[in-house]
């Protein structure tokens, strides 16, 4: 479980491009306090867009990583033994609900799924989190808000949200963004000048392409900017795409010829 | 003696006079694996095939001794048309290997490039499009400039002004193609440049939809490696007169090589061998219609059988979509699917021979069977949750009245909760021989045998389909034993009982087993399909019609959350399969005889 983070001061913002109207949906969202789901493709800055969220509207942000064994408890929280005695410990999600911040529940669909009925009461207009082990019921405060994001085309196609739960949420759809905006991202985040990540984005375009053929998943926003950081710091362009960008993408040798092939169209010596 | 001479002087003077490097040439065989992603990352259209282009005999002057020699007449080029990208069979160009190799991915990035019929002449249309590719990728632009670098000086200079000038303008247009350069008119054809496309690519020569069978099974029997090549192919009308060589002749009228003549000859299995050679000397391959047709093609002809000997039909049919690849849309009802029995089915036991793997595969396939995994959080049990009982423990200590949550750990037996689903093509093609395995129907029902007796082994559910079509309003879907059934002798007589026939329309019997799949209640659901070959039928749904919609009825059984596999024995798989199912959605088997313990085997590991 990840370690809340607070919010910060307006100037140390977290950089988020705009794709869309994305900021002005979830600040209403947030206004009419209601619970946002968001979709879209690991990497294309869902998590990073969170963040500037929380930190543009002045919340305190927790981040639940979700995954197979995260238990109810673990997001209301559970008695701990201390000096023999025992004590009640709030989970992120109660906290969330107690400060007014923002919980976010990256990966939702991992999580089991009578995990995710915790959450309905504070998804329609009761906004309530009862907590049975206390004995508690805890009334939402205004700044609170919930939100959840998944990746559908993720490699289980039997995971997905239920529909009971979908239907709780303003949904947003993420995607990779058009290149000129996704340059901008690369040049910012990775540190190189405007030539390189432009080559960067065309090439990702080639490479996205292969989605669905001869690749699983496509090159994510996040991987170009590991790679324009490594080239950033010295390393040898075409070494960077191998490293950064081909070998996280496949394991066949055939396959990863070929896409340095295709790294070599535009890094070519 | 003079025979022997004259072969050992044509050879000499046919090395001396080629052009090419043949210690440095590439193979498209040696890039064949990454040309497809390459071909496709560079914005090419992901349902071609690639195959091997022949050469075109380009008309330009050619050297004094390859004249002598009597080469040089022919150069393979690369270009694309709605089915497939044809590059050249092997690139020997250059005196290093490297640029061989290079010169192949160059050529497939010019041929991904968008195709405007309005872009005027041959040098301008490459021209363009190279300007195009060095635009947008820098890396390839400095792999252009080594190959145009090496290229010029292979080049010859003509000593006719006219053609001097139009090569000049070639040349220019090769180191500038970002300028505007025409190319200024000559009595002799340029020469050919291999860095661009073809000026003149073939037509398709599948214009007419019925003929498609006829040039395919006359290939399956000739040389494997001349079976994709593509010759000049013209399309003509067959002869009036019947007895084409009857006409009064006229010494002054004299045939050209390649000019059509209507032979009345009875056409017989003759060694393809010259007929391949003869067909790399011509310059167009002229194919008509002919009313007759050999004995071994007849049986592609087939129609309905009669009522009395046809399989048992039970009910009226099921009417499903089919998706049309031109339209970009699902067309409702358009197909009509009809379950069956197979006729004449007996229940019978399992066949002698298959008696001893069947074992085998029983044994194996029992250890299969669920495994034991520990549950926490169970009512009862022989051991108790530690980790439960401690949190309810601290939780009472609080003070706080909590009911007792169950706090032990049980072993109950699992369950793998699994259901497959095996469609099975029983087309005619299955009719054919494959060497020493047999008849591949033969092959399929001995697999299909096998295959339930280690499933029913396992305990995992399962159901066995056949299918085949003919035209859209009866695609056949035979029932072997479906999910509610047990596996005894009456499922293995309907099975020993199939017999080929018909086509193979394999998107709507997908659709079918999709729908089937879905009402079974288990957790992960697999659908099998067994196959010798492409999706077609007698009518449009050949070539990318029907790839394309059986790559949406695999879609769909993904997006239902099916896990769609394909296990083949057509040794070309490699070309259509990953588009319909994925990289890893499909395994060729290339000796049939171990299709059994492959299909099982696989079972075995993608239920894992």
């Amino acid at each position: 479980m990840n370690a809340p983070v607070h919010a910060k001061l307006a100037s140390q913002l977290p950089f988020y491009q705009p794709v869309a109207d994305e900021c002005t949906v979830f600040e209403t969202a947030w206004r009419q306090q209601l619970p946002v789901l968001i979709k879209g493709p690991t990497g294309c800055g869902k998590t990073r867009f969170v963040a500037h969220m929380a930190a543009k509207l002045g919340l305190p942000l927790f981040t639940v990583s979700c995954h197979d064994d995260l238990s109810a408890a673990d997001l209301v929280g559970r008695h701990l033994i201390a000096g023999g005695d025992t004590r009640w410990c709030d989970g992120p999600l109660t906290r969330a609900v107690r400060e007014g911040g923002i919980c976010y529940l990256d990966e939702v669909v991992e999580a089991r799924k009578d995990t995710t009925v915790v959450l309905h009461p504070l998804t329609d207009d009761r906004r309530i989190l009862p907590i049975e082990r206390t004995g508690e019921e805890l009334q939402a405060p205004p700044g609170f808000m919930l939100v959840v994001s998944f990746n559908p085309g993720y490699q289980h196609v039997l995971k997905t949200l239920k529909p009971s739960t979908r239907q709780r949420f303003v949904a947003l759809s993420f995607d990779f963004p058009l290149p000129e905006v996704e340059r901008a991202v690369v040049q910012h985040e990775g540190g190189v000048d405007e030539r390189l990540a432009a080559q960067l984005v065309t090439l990702a375009g080639q490479i996205r392409r292969l989605t669905g053929y001869d690749l699983d998943e496509a090159v994510s926003t996040r991987l170009l900017v590991y790679c324009a950081k490594l080239i950033a710091s010295g390393m040898g362009v075409r070494l960077a795409c191998r490293t950064a960008l081909v070998e996280p993408l496949s394991d066949e040798a055939d396959t990863l010829a070929a896409l340095m092939a295709v790294v070599d169209t535009q890094f070519g010596a | 003696m003079e025979d022997l001479v004259g072969g050992w002087w044509d050879k000499l003077i046919r090395r001396t006079a080629y052009r090419g490097y043949p210690q440095a040439a590439v193979a498209l065989a040696d890039i064949e694996k990454q040309a497809p992603l390459f071909f496709r990352a560079m914005g090419g259209d992901p349902a071609l095939t690639l195959r091997t282009a022949v050469g075109t005999a380009h008309g330009a002057r050619r050297r004094l001794l390859e004249r002598i020699a009597g080469t040089g007449e022919q150069v393979e080029l690369a270009w694309r048309d709605g089915q497939s990208l044809y590059l050249p069979e092997k690139i020997d160009l250059f005196p290093d290997a490297a640029r061989n190799r290079e010169l192949y991915f160059w050529l497939m990035a010019l041929a991904a490039q968008p195709q405007h019929s309005d872009d005027g002449d041959w040098l301008t249309r490459n021209r363009r499009a190279s300007a195009a590719c060095l635009a947008a990728m820098p890396g390839l632009a400095a792999l252009y400039r080594r190959l145009v670098t090496a290229l010029l000086p292979l080049r010859d200079t003509p000593r006719d002004a006219a053609a001097a000038a139009q090569e000049a303008a070639i040349r220019a247009a090769l180191q500038q193609p970002e300028a505007a350069i025409a190319l200024p008119p000559c009595r002799t054809p340029p020469q050919p440049v291999l860095l661009w496309l073809h000026p003149t690519p073939p037509t398709a020569p599948t214009a007419g939809a019925d003929d498609k069978q006829t040039p395919e099974m006359e290939d399956s029997d000739s040389k494997e490696t001349k079976k994709k090549r593509r010759y000049r192919a013209r399309r003509d009308t067959a002869d009036e007169r019947k007895n084409g060589m009857l006409l009064v002749f006229r010494a002054e009228s004299i045939f050209t090589w390649d000019e059509y003549v209507r032979v009345n000859r009875h056409t017989d299995d003759d060694d393809m061998d010259d007929a391949g050679a003869a067909a790399e000397d011509m310059n167009t391959l002229t194919i008509s219609r002919d009313n007759r047709r050999r004995a071994s093609r007849l049986k592609f002809d087939l129609d309905l059988p009669a009522a009395a000997y046809d399989d048992t039909p039970l009910g009226s049919g099921i009417l499903l979509p089919e998706w049309d690849y031109r339209r970009q849309r699902l067309v409702a009802e358009h197909c009509c699917l009809k379950p069956m029995l197979p006729r004449d089915a007996t229940p019978a036991p399992l066949p002698d021979k298959l008696q001893p793997l069947a074992r085998r595969l029983r044994r194996q396939f029992q250890a299969l069977s669920p495994e034991r995994t520990r549950k926490s959080g169970e009512a009862s049990g022989p051991d108790i949750d530690l980790d439960r009982l401690i949190r309810f423990l601290a939780e009472k200590r609080s003070g706080v009245a909590v009911a007792e949550p169950p706090l032990y750990q049980a072993w109950p037996p699992g369950g793998r909760n699994m259901a497959c689903l095996l469609l099975a093509d029983l087309s005619l093609s299955t009719e054919s021989w494959l060497g020493e395995a047999g008849q591949v129907i033969g092959v399929i029902r001995d697999s299909l045998l096998l295959f339930a007796e280690a499933l029913s082994a396992c305990g995992d559910d399962f159901g066995l389909y056949g299918f085949s079509s003919i035209r859209r309003d009866e695609v056949r879907y035979l029932l072997l034993k479906d999910f509610a059934e047990r596996y005894d002798d009456t499922t293995r007589g309907r099975i020993l009982a199939l017999r080929p026939g018909y086509y193979t329309r394999m998107g709507a019997a997908i659709r079918q087993s999709t729908r089937i799949l879905l009402e079974q209640p288990a957790q992960r659901r697999l659908l099998l399909i067994v196959s010798d070959g492409k999706p077609n039928d007698l009518d449009h749904y050949e070539g990318r019609y029907g790839v394309e919609d059986t790559r949406q009825a695999v879609l769909e059984a993904k997006r239902a959350g099916l896990i769609p596999f394909c296990v083949t024995v057509d040794k070309e798989a490699g070309e259509y399969l990953p588009h319909l199912f994925g990289r890893r959605g499909y395994s060729v088997v290339h000796d049939a005889r171990r299709l059994p313990q492959v299909l099982t085997g696989l079972y075995a590991s993608l239920t894992a």
